[in-house]
């Protein structure tokens, strides 16, 4: 009884995970004894000879000189008659050549094709800690930090709560640090309150401002399949697509949000630009947020295109208004239960009927 | 309420002779521990009252000293080591970081090393560099290890007892200074246990909350005597084991005040004190802070011989009290 | 003679006997010849250190042992813990990281423990067992146990300061503790040439007043022999003896070894001193062993290896979920 033996690329050190064959020092037919030298391998640290584990002869050089070998990966068969340790390691795949009994005499030697089934497929070392990834951080709604003031936390944390932008206080403490007190006993940055006031005008006077201005609507019926993220993130793209009725260098998509502080109109900022799950827990976090009455500053401006969501009234329609200086609005009402009604309103002063169409017709279609 | 002031060398003694008396398996190993009674006289009669076999002088051989009371702890006793100055445990680091602190893991479970390693730290003696460090932070970062600093009679007794019952090896880490002088509280009798790992919220004030170890707490509570005659006040923190460390009354505290210092012995750079600064930056209530983190700690240098450098080396009372009334000035 | 499996005494004082010390010498030799395949295959992290060559040390230092016992390991501790009576599933299993491994493979070849067998443990510290053998004494003295600490250790660990400062306290307390040297001729590259400036290891024994005895340390009767004496010695309360076994490693230090330091020549040499055979041809001239057992107890090491192996490769992986569980001893109650 013989029993085949492969000579696999052994691993030599802790990082080692191939190895480059160098040379055989056996040919097919060699008689070996245990210890005699079998072939060089080469790693990244060293260069290595491999002895025979056990007596007998050498009957397949399984890789060439200049191969480079994973380890567990058989170099050579050999047949012995010492009785090698078969181990089971489950599978027919991973079963090791050295447990099957050739009956003799030894057949001739398959050419290419492997005689024996790989030999065991290194494993992955088992006890390497299993790394998660950190999960995505939710992402918060920008505030203002300004880094070029120095500021003690407190004084941050009361600043964006208060919506006061903290290059406007004075410091008083040392190095031009502003403290707690400092933010305590300041005063809204007048830009702030005059645009956070001219907001409220204009909703409360937006038709009027509104009205001079040639106009158009059109209607369609969507399927109701969207949230706000997609329909703001689509939105855009679809003005993205027409920079000629862009007046800015950005899209900023403003949604209207009714709180008890009245409605707010945060401003969504080329959000066709951001990854749809970001932006969707941005939309999260700002729309819960201005349910308090909280709006980043940073929010406050750059809308160039305005969306109003009337399906918690259950209103299916109405008018969208232009906000000034912006040439197109939706408007989205309750339907059904599975379809919406999207409004679109535009500026004749920029575009035509036909235009418009077009616009909508992108839009429901990339819903 | 008894009121039997001790010193922290006849508290540390006390709570001995309770575990000594109350388990058999416990015994006393170190240099001069025997007749001599101790490089600072703190197992004193010991030898007396429990005999040559529990109470055993050695060779100075730190290394096999903690080697030996590893292999004991393992094998059924509850030996207390005492390596005569913490600096001298540099010998031994083998056998304290490599052995008895890894040993319960490394083995998955199999064994454990019940074994406490006393040893006095801590400068003002005139020793110079190589018997006046104090080490805290290399014990403090071996995983493992638990590490207690006493800041005074009462708890040293107390944690002590907790200490030896404790199935784990415990580094407890006495200030010379300490040894001889009582306590502001008396020393209970009886053996009550002060459970490692809780903090000591020692004063309460709203003005600013000090986080200090070891004879640091001591030199603090002046500053805030002091203080409060001026109208500041304070919280003082002793988190009494600083491994495993309790942050929870610093959280809460600093969220009252606002303001933190923090004050320790060793030098500054990568001391003991820089983890609780670390781990106050990254809690919710760093946003509570009114005011940069004060550290108060060693120059990073070797503590130096003659008096006056000894003193300029560490933390006195007047730079805790200078340090103090500057954060509540500046940051309100 | 109790029922203690590894109370055994002389390896030829009978049929049992002679199997016992055939058996485990060759359960010693299969499993590192395992381990060196497992390695290879990639299956096994870290690294590994072979006793392949030394197993008649370990074997008759065990047989005079009783399972209360003591001992302490080394790096290249694998057959002190097999001749000690591990569990050769749980050990393999520790080497490729599983969970029912002696330390649920937080340890690995250089941490096996267990405590039923009074092992220790080994250990990745050059010397780092000795105090700690020396420390197990102690306790055996003051609790009054009857029992014996064995450090294992090799030549290497002799210049180490634990040597000495274990050997001088082992001495000086009477401690019930044997040194056990197993000198293979390296520590790692340095030959006991180069990192002596005495020929006889064994002389090291004056200098702490105790006795100091080499034997060859690949003919486990001699090993066995020198043992008992020991033993009796320490048990009596004598104090302890340093023991040093001449033997031979013929792997490497480690895996990534290229035995630079030694001739292939002196390799050679000593593998014709392969204490498993010389046994085996000693067995059987004293008619304590026939050459069909001997064929026997060589196909039962064998098998109990490979059963061994293939139980551990199916057992579950160790789970990084329970990492920080065994940091410390939870405090009872």
């Amino acid at each position: 009884m013989s029993f085949k033996y492969p000579v696999v690329m052994p691993k030599m050190s802790m990082t080692m995970e191939t190895g480059e064959l160098l040379l055989f020092h056996v040919k097919v037919g060699d008689q070996v004894k245990s210890g005699d030298v079998l072939f060089e391998v080469m790693t990244d640290k060293i260069d290595m000879e491999v002895e025979a584990p056990a007596d007998g002869v050498i009957e397949t050089l399984v890789g060439n000189p200049g191969d480079v070998i994973e380890i567990g990966k058989p170099v050579l068969i050999m047949l012995t008659e010492t009785e090698v340790m078969a181990f089971d390691f489950g599978g027919d795949a991973a079963a090791p050549v050295a447990a099957a009994p050739v009956a003799e005499p030894v057949a001739a030697p398959a050419p290419v094709a492997p005689i024996v089934p790989a030999p065991v497929a290194p494993t992955p070392p088992p006890v390497a800690p299993v790394i998660t990834p950190p999960p995505v951080a939710p992402v918060a709604a920008p505030i203002i930090v300004n880094t070029s003031v120095k500021a003690v936390p407190k004084a941050r944390v009361e600043a964006a709560n208060r919506g006061i932008d903290l290059r406007t206080v004075h410091p008083t403490g040392p190095d031009r640090t502003i403290t707690f007190s400092d933010v305590n006993s300041a005063q809204l940055d007048p830009a702030v309150l005059k645009r956070q006031a001219a907001n409220k005008a204009l909703i409360a006077k937006g038709i009027e401002m509104t009205r001079g201005i040639a106009q158009a609507s059109f209607n369609r019926r969507a399927n109701a399949n969207f949230d706000h993220a997609q329909l703001i993130s689509a939105w855009a793209k679809v003005l993205r697509g027409r920079p000629d009725l862009a007046a800015h260098q950005h899209i900023g998509v403003s949604l209207i949000i009714e709180s008890k502080y009245g409605s707010a109109l945060p401003v969504f900022r080329d959000p066709d630009l951001i990854n749809i799950d970001q932006l969707r827990a941005l939309v999260t976090t700002t729309s819960d947020a201005a349910k308090n009455g909280k709006v980043p500053i940073a929010m406050l401006s750059g809308g160039t295109t305005t969306i109003f969501d009337l399906t918690s009234y259950s209103m299916s329609s109405a008018t969208p208004l232009l906000f000034p200086n912006q040439v197109t609005s939706l408007t989205i009402g309750y339907d059904s239960e599975s379809t919406k009604n999207i409004s679109l309103t535009i500026d004749l002063n920029f575009c035509d009927f036909y235009d418009g169409a077009l616009l909508l017709d992108a839009l429901i279609a990339s819903l | 309420m008894s009121d039997r002031m001790l010193t922290m060398a006849e508290a540390v003694r006390e709570a001995m002779s309770i575990a000594f008396d109350e388990r058999p398996e416990v015994f006393l190993l170190g240099e001069d521990v025997g007749i001599y009674g101790g490089a600072f006289g703190v197992s004193g009669d010991m030898y007396h009252r429990y005999g040559s076999e529990r109470v055993l002088d050695t060779p100075i051989a730190e290394l096999g000293i903690v080697g030996a009371a590893v292999g004991a702890a393992l094998s059924g006793m509850r030996p207390i080591v005492e390596i005569q100055f913490s600096d001298f445990t540099a010998q031994a680091m083998d056998q304290i970081a490599n052995q008895a602190a890894k040993i319960h893991f490394m083995l998955g479970g199999a064994l454990h090393v019940p074994m406490v390693l006393r040893t006095p730290q801590g400068s003002g003696t005139g020793a110079a560099a190589q018997h006046s460090q104090n080490l805290e932070p290399w014990f403090a970062s071996v995983p493992g290890l638990k590490v207690v600093v006493p800041s005074n009679p009462a708890d040293a007794k107390g944690l002590l007892l907790a200490s030896i019952d404790d199935p784990n090896p415990v580094i407890f880490l006495e200030h010379k200074l300490l040894y001889k002088i009582p306590g502001r509280d008396p020393v209970p009798e009886g053996a009550e246990r002060i459970p490692l790992g809780v903090a000591k919220v020692v004063r309460e004030g709203k003005d600013l909350t000090i986080v200090a170890t070891g004879i640091m707490v001591n030199k603090s509570y002046e500053v805030c005597e002091k203080l409060a005659a001026e109208g500041i006040s304070i919280t003082l923190i002793d988190p009494r084991t600083i491994s495993p460390l309790d942050m929870q009354p610093v959280y809460e505290s600093v969220e009252k005040t606002g303001r933190l210092m923090v004050v320790q012995e060793g030098p500054a750079h990568a001391g003991f004190i820089n983890e609780v600064i670390a781990q106050m930056a990254g809690s919710s209530s760093f946003g509570s802070l009114i005011a940069p983190i004060k550290r108060l700690a060693g120059m990073n240098i070797p503590i130096p011989y003659a008096p006056q450098l000894e003193k300029a080396a560490v933390p006195q009372i007047e730079d805790i009290e200078a340090a103090a009334r500057e954060i509540v000035k500046n940051w309100r | 003679m109790s029922a203690n499996p590894l109370l055994m005494g002389h390896p030829l004082a009978s049929t049992e006997n002679a199997r016992h010390a055939l058996l485990y010498m060759c359960r010693i030799r299969k499993f590192e010849e395992a381990v060196e395949d497992l390695f290879g295959r990639g299956m096994m992290h870290g690294t590994m250190h072979l006793s392949i060559g030394q197993e008649a040390s370990p074997t008759g230092m065990c047989m005079a042992l009783t399972i209360q016992d003591q001992i302490t390991s080394t790096h290249r501790g694998h057959g002190h813990c097999i001749a000690k009576g591990a569990d050769l599933t749980r050990m393999i299993a520790e080497l490729l990281g599983k969970e029912i491994g002696y330390c649920g493979g937080r340890g690995g070849s250089m941490h096996i423990a267990d405590v039923e067998t009074g092992n220790l443990g080994a250990n990745g510290v050059v010397g780092g067992g000795i105090p700690i053998a020396a420390g197990a004494a102690l306790a055996s003295k003051m609790m009054k146990k009857g029992t014996v600490a064995v450090s294992f250790f090799g030549d290497g660990a002799m210049n180490e300061g634990a040597f000495h400062e274990a050997a001088n306290l082992a001495a000086i307390w009477k401690l019930p503790m044997i040194l056990f040297c197993e000198n293979n001729k390296y520590g790692m590259s340095s030959s006991t040439e180069k990192a002596f400036a005495i020929d006889n290891l064994a002389d090291r024994g004056k200098g702490y007043g105790i006795p100091g005895v080499n034997v060859n340390g690949n003919d486990v009767v001699e090993v066995y022999e020198a043992a008992q004496i020991a033993v009796d010695r320490a048990r009596k309360g004598e104090g302890p003896t340093l023991i040093v076994a001449e033997t031979y490693r013929w792997k490497g230090h480690s895996r990534s070894d290229k035995n630079l330091y030694r001739t292939k020549e002196e390799i050679e040499e000593w593998r014709l001193l392969d204490p498993i055979p010389k046994f085996i041809a000693r067995a059987i001239k004293q008619k304590k062993l026939t050459q069909e057992q001997c064929d026997g107890i060589q196909q039962e090491a064998t098998d109990a290896i490979v059963a061994a192996v293939n139980e551990a490769v199916k057992a579950k992986a160790a789970d990084p979920a329970g990492l920080l569980d065994a940091v410390f001893k939870k405090v009872s109650a």
